[in-house]
């Protein structure tokens, strides 16, 4: 237990001070991808590996690709220098996010949460999906919260498709010479 | 040898997932403060979403008053955070467009 937590919390926090620090874009969805895996790890330790599943599913595979695609449509040349991709809080970040750390860390360990062991959790799928749809005793806030996100994933995609909608001569539409091209943005 | 066996095999305490996760959230925090491309702020945002689901399923797993429902309640978070991503690489998208640029220095206002 004691290996692989050290593991996967090492793993965890190279792969996002990575993602933080490194120069190339690219780069740092990959060691965003890194440490979401540690953390889908952490899952299965912690006696959930559907959500470990979901873990990878969504943010390993979905997220990661997702965000590849917007760097791929935003690239720019690499960046040289740390000066040009960091603005001048830098010190002032590394402070705050530090001093963030540390309260939480102390108010986390200070705290006594009472009688604690591990293995509380749903362990098997069916207790989990029970749960999830608000069908096992004492969980019908997730009947809510389940068709809250329902609607809300729905409307998030519609406003992806229309906010990134191209419309007609606006941005890289517009060619050099002026001109506008033919039949973007619908209508004929 | 065996008492060192025996203290590699035992459970973690509640503490350490929550200490890791504290780390990740702040380091997630950092990233969001100092980076300028937008696209980085929104990988930084999610680490700190993991740290965040990584400390309520710590929760569902060692507190037995919480029933388990914490890794729930982690799913709804991952669905929020997807919906999340795809409508702000689309505001990225957008920005770029109009602008040519993801730098957050350079984007300063909301029209023209």
């Amino acid at each position: 237990m004691t290996v692989v937590f050290g593991f996967l919390a090492g793993m965890m926090l190279v792969s996002a001070l990575g993602t933080v620090l490194s120069r190339n874009v690219v780069h740092s969805a990959l060691f965003m991808s890194g440490s979401f895996l540690a953390v889908a790890g952490f899952f299965v330790m912690l006696g959930a590996p559907v959500l470990a599943a979901f873990q990878v599913l969504v943010y390993v595979g979905a997220v990661t690709v997702v965000i590849l695609f917007g760097i791929m449509f935003t690239q720019r040349p690499q960046a040289r220098r740390f000066s040009t991709i960091m603005n001048r809080q830098i010190w002032a970040g590394l402070l705050i996010a530090l001093g963030v750390g540390g309260l939480l860390s102390v108010v986390l360990v200070a705290e006594d949460w009472g009688d604690v062991a591990a293995g509380q959790g749903n362990r098997n799928v069916e207790d989990f999906s029970l749960a999830l749809l608000g069908v096992a005793p004492g969980t019908g806030i997730f009947v809510l919260l389940f068709e809250v996100v329902a609607v809300l994933l729905l409307v998030a995609m519609v406003a992806a498709i229309i906010i990134s909608r191209r419309k007609p001569g606006e941005g890289e539409d517009t060619r050099p010479d002026g001109q506008q091209p033919q039949n973007i943005g619908g209508g004929s | 040898m065996n008492a060192a066996l025996e203290t590699l095999n035992s459970p973690l305490p509640l503490e350490a997932y929550l200490v890791v996760a504290a780390v990740m959230f702040a380091v997630g925090a950092w990233g969001a403060i100092i980076r300028r491309n937008a696209v980085v702020m929104f990988m930084c945002v999610e680490i700190m979403i993991n740290a965040v689901n990584l400390t309520l399923v710590a929760f569902s797993d060692f507190l037995p008053a919480a029933n388990g429902v914490g890794a729930n309640y982690a799913v709804i978070v991952v669905a929020i955070a997807a919906a999340e991503v795809a409508v702000g690489l689309a505001i990225v998208l957008a920005v770029f467009r109009t602008r040519r640029t993801v730098n957050v220095d350079e984007v300063n206002s909301m029209k023209g």
